[in-house]
């Protein structure tokens, strides 16, 4: 589309239409606008040479690595006495759920067992009680335990 | 290359506070800056509004140059977004003349003064078959023509200052100079007239 070499002569710089281009008129800002932005400049100038650059104060140094230190320590804090640490607010057993099974070595000891049914009692979990003894009894369907736990 | 490390010299200088520097980068480039900015948006008053608002970011800004490039490129660089945002306002004014003839039709749209067809029609009489024949061409186009003639920036400098690709810019610059000769080649060339330094910096390198 394009001479390969039309380009490339242009940008030698001495071109016609470079040359034409120079003999135009070669208008300047006004004077007035010369003033203005000179004074613009020696007034930015002399209000301080980096008014614009930002500079870091010294005085800061120690504040910032103070509050480092001090949010460190707070989250070490919080890891070890966060909520994962600390005791469970409630002390009710957590059953451990044995899918019924009639292999006697899958089935927990029924002691440990009726302990945990009556612990679940005394927090108020009937429901849960009652599920798990209904389980108890088909585990241990001739085990003796008098009063249901 | 003496010439851009001497540029960004004295804009080191003048962000450390030395204002005499900024005046010798003043005078530099001061001709070819006004000279982009009037044939990029035709018109002499937003011309120099636009004249301003480069060199007040410059200052404002200065404390954060580094001189990484070109400090031309840098100039150039605030001179293009400038331009941007002065065309994207002028589109919005536009519309909203454009809405404002649609629904109040009594009132005299706020068209800018550079706009109104009187005005651009005396700007065309005063301009010559190259200038106008510069002004036909896409803003694009002739913001390439414009950024090598008054500055003397490379493809890569154009490409950089303008924010496209090389090749994009290369193709700009390549159609602008097509166009153009072609426009100058219906034309006789003016002879009469003497030729001109490609920039100011020249004749103000010549003085010292």
């Amino acid at each position: 589309m394009h001479p390969p070499d039309e380009l490339d002569e242009y940008l030698r710089g001495d071109s016609a239409l470079s040359c034409q281009y120079r003999r135009e008129p070669a208008p300047t800002p006004p004077p007035a606008l010369d003033a203005l932005v000179l004074d613009l400049a020696h007034r930015a100038g002399a209000g301080g040479a980096r008014v614009a650059r930002p500079r870091r104060d010294p005085c800061l140094a120690p504040l910032a690595f103070a509050a480092s230190v001090l949010l460190s320590v707070a989250l070490v804090l919080a890891i070890v006495f966060g909520p994962q640490g600390s005791k469970r607010a409630d002390d009710t057993p957590r059953v451990m759920r044995v899918a019924y099974s009639s292999d006697p070595k899958l089935v927990r000891p029924p002691r440990a067992w009726l302990a945990d049914i009556a612990a679940l009692r005394r927090a108020g979990r009937t429901h849960e009680a009652d599920e798990e003894l209904r389980r108890f009894r088909g585990a241990y369907p001739h085990y003796s335990i008098g009063d249901p736990p | 290359m003496e010439s851009l490390d001497e540029d960004a010299r004295l804009m080191l200088r003048y962000r450390d506070g030395d204002t005499d520097a900024f005046s010798a980068l003043y005078a530099r480039h001061k001709g070819p800056l006004y000279r982009y900015l009037l044939r990029q948006v035709r018109n002499a008053g937003a011309a120099a509004d636009l004249f301003q608002e480069v060199w007040s970011r410059l200052i404002a800004t200065r404390g954060r140059y580094e001189a990484r490039a070109k400090f031309a490129t840098y100039l150039f660089h605030i001179a293009h977004n400038c331009t941007m945002d002065f065309f994207r306002r002028d589109l919005r004014l536009q519309t909203a003349a454009r809405d404002a003839m649609l629904h109040a039709p009594p009132s005299e749209p706020e068209v800018p003064e550079y706009q109104r067809p009187d005005v651009i029609a005396e700007f065309a009489e005063q301009q010559s078959a190259l200038l106008a024949s510069l002004h036909a061409l896409p803003r694009e186009q002739r913001e390439a023509f414009l950024l090598h003639e008054e500055t003397g920036l490379t493809i890569e400098e154009i490409a950089r200052v303008t924010q496209v690709g090389i090749e994009t810019a290369k193709s700009r610059l390549r159609y602008a100079v097509c166009k153009l000769k072609k426009s100058l080649a219906s034309r006789e060339i003016m002879e009469a007239a003497p030729l001109r330094p490609r920039r100011d910096m020249k004749a103000v390198n010549a003085s010292t």
